[in-house]
């Protein structure tokens, strides 16, 4: 009978071991479910690349150093409408990839239904950019963000009601835990994932970056409006140009300068004038990037230009003068003693036959900066 | 002629209808000093004026006038002179202008013990304030082959070590 007592006691233990065998399956078929919404996020320092000729002039700050968690949840974050205060608006709608991150809009509409006083801008590059906005006025992707975020007529929601909306989720609280060690949500952590995500919008393939590193012939148009885009007007020399490089030049077409570049001899936007005060920065705005121009119509910080035909006539023909106009842009004429560029119908097709070089289909159809639920959404389908 | 007026019209509205533009144009300089400083007219005044004579992009020679640069620094405490050695030698002077223009100049550039080259802070062109579009202050680099340094509307001015 001790056998009897033993296969007894045996059958109890195993009995005992597959309950626990049934509970740890079930937590597993949980955990499971939990992780197939975190199982694609990879962990670990985020691999910024880019071509040399960018440059290492790069901001990140030391308090926010750019991980794939944190790149992930940045994602989510930017086309997450749960951020704005009646859950329409997320950073995508002011700034689509298939425009490269702008809307296709002269003003665009906030939760308000107010417009906006200024044209979207693309975001490309950013990694470069240390002073945001069309006036700079924002010093860092992390301050940037916070506008958007709270301003009564884009998104209307303070970062503490953002916080606490995304807590009551089922899915932020493990993704901040995996970012940020806890589950705690806060604006600052918010603010810092979505900068995390924009400094990962890098656009190095356009047909130009091809040229530069020797993958592109371009057509003879394009050769010429790249020269032309390049040189500074001399006709003394029998030299002709256009100049645009000397705002919008480098691999990058970015240089971070600001500048009147003729619009208006009384601008209604005073630009930077607004917080510097000084005659000298009236209508003063950002040169912005002319990387992806072709896609990112209309033009300019009030989007009043509709085609680049419309933008490279002003430069040639209706620039107007005023005490801040640039002096890149005074004197500047292909004919001698001349008070304008004066291109010629040809050239002005070729500038923008080099501007649509500028183009970049790897950038605006990359799935790593899509929507990050529309995809999953696809694969359920 | 109609054309004309307007402009003149609308010139004389520029400077007249937007009266909270009255600021003047200053220069913070600041990074590696002692002191900070905030250049104005009435500071300039006050140190000994220079004169750098240098071709503009008119190919003319003109004058500018102006302050030695170096006098600047060592006003804020900046490490030149006997100071400058070991490792004040990674130091570089940072100019931005108001169009977010930046060049920088290493300390022994502009440093007497160094080099007789002259650069100057100029307020003035041939005797008369600077341009609106060049000032009120320029870097003028005496003898510098390209225009590229001479940086015009200054704003700011920093003093830092290569890291
Ligand atoms: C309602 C439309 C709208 C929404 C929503 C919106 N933006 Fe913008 N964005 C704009 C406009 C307009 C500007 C230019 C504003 C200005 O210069 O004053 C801008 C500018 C920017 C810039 C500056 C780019 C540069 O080169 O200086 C960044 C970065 C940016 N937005 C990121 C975001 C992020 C991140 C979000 C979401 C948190 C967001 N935006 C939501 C309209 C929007
Ligand atoms: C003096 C500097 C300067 C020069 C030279 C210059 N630009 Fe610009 N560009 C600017 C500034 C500043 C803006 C934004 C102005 C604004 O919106 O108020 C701008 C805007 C643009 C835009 C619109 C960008 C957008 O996102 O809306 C295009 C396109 C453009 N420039 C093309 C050119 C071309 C082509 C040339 C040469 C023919 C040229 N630029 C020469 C300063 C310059």
């Amino acid at each position: 009978m001790n056998t009897g007592k033993k296969q007894n006691l045996f059958a109890k233990v195993w009995l005992k071991k597959s309950h626990t065998l049934l509970v740890l399956f079930i937590f597993m078929i949980l955990l499971s479910g939990l992780s197939f919404t975190s199982n694609p996020v990879e962990t670990g320092p985020y691999n910024l690349v880019y071509p040399a000729n960018f440059g290492n002039r790069i901001s990140i700050p030391a308090d926010n150093p750019t991980t794939k968690q944190g790149v992930y949840l940045g994602r989510m974050l930017f086309y997450e409408t749960r951020l704005s205060a009646n859950n329409t608006l997320s950073c995508n709608s002011c700034h689509q990839q298939n425009k490269a991150f702008t809307d296709g809009l002269a003003l665009s509409k906030g939760v308000d239904g107010v417009l906006t006083p200024r044209n979207s801008m693309s975001l490309a590059n950013l990694l470069w950019a240390r002073k945001f906005f069309w006036d700079g006025r924002a010093n860092g992707l992390e301050e940037q963000a916070v506008t958007p975020l709270t301003n009564p007529h884009e998104m209307g929601q303070s970062l503490a009601i953002s916080a606490q909306k995304l807590s009551k989720t089922a899915t932020y609280p493990t993704l901040f835990k995996l970012v940020y060690g806890d589950e705690h949500i806060t604006g600052d952590r918010i603010v810092k994932a979505i900068s995390q995500f924009e400094r990962t919008l890098i656009s190095a393939n356009s047909r130009y970056d091809q040229y530069q590193r020797g993958a592109y012939k371009p057509t003879d148009d394009e050769l010429k409006g790249m020269e032309l885009f390049n040189n500074g007007p001399q006709p003394e020399k029998g030299i002709r140009g256009a100049n645009c490089g000397h705002c919008h030049g480098g691999p990058k077409t970015y240089m971070e300068l600001f500048h009147n570049n003729g619009l208006d001899s009384l601008p209604k936007d005073s630009g930077i004038a607004s917080f510097t005060h000084l005659q000298t920065d009236q209508g003063r705005f950002k040169v912005p990037t002319l990387r992806n121009i072709a896609l990112t119509a209309p033009y300019m910080h009030d989007g009043r230009f509709k085609t680049l035909a419309e933008v490279v006539d002003h430069y040639s023909d209706h620039i107007l003068e005023s005490a801040s106009l640039s002096t890149f842009l005074r004197g500047e004429s292909n004919e001698v003693g001349g008070k304008s560029l004066k291109l010629l119908p040809i050239e002005k097709k070729q500038i923008i036959a080099f501007l649509n070089m500028l183009t970049d289909s790897t950038f605006i159809n990359n799935p790593e900066f899509a929507d990050p639920n529309s995809l999953t959404a696809k694969t359920k389908h | 002629m109609k054309k004309h007026l307007i402009i003149a019209c609308l010139a004389l509205l520029s400077f007249t209808a937007i009266p909270f533009i009255t600021q003047a144009q200053t220069i913070k300089v600041s990074g590696e000093v002692t002191t900070p400083l905030t250049i104005d007219a009435a500071y300039l005044q006050k140190l000994a004026p220079t004169t750098v004579t240098r071709k503009d992009r008119d190919g003319k020679d003109h004058t500018y006038t102006g302050v030695i640069l170096a006098e600047i620094l060592k006003n804020a405490g900046v490490t030149l002179g006997p100071e400058l050695k070991g490792e004040n030698l990674t130091k570089y002077l940072q100019v931005e202008a108001s169009d977010g223009y930046q060049v920088i100049f290493a300390l022994a550039e502009l440093d007497k013990s160094f080099t007789d080259r002259t650069i100057i802070l100029a307020d003035k062109v041939d005797g008369q304030p600077l341009a609106p579009g060049d000032g009120p202050y320029r870097i003028i680099v005496q003898d510098e082959k390209k225009p590229a340094r001479c940086i015009k509307q200054v704003t700011a001015m920093q003093v830092h070590f290569v890291k």
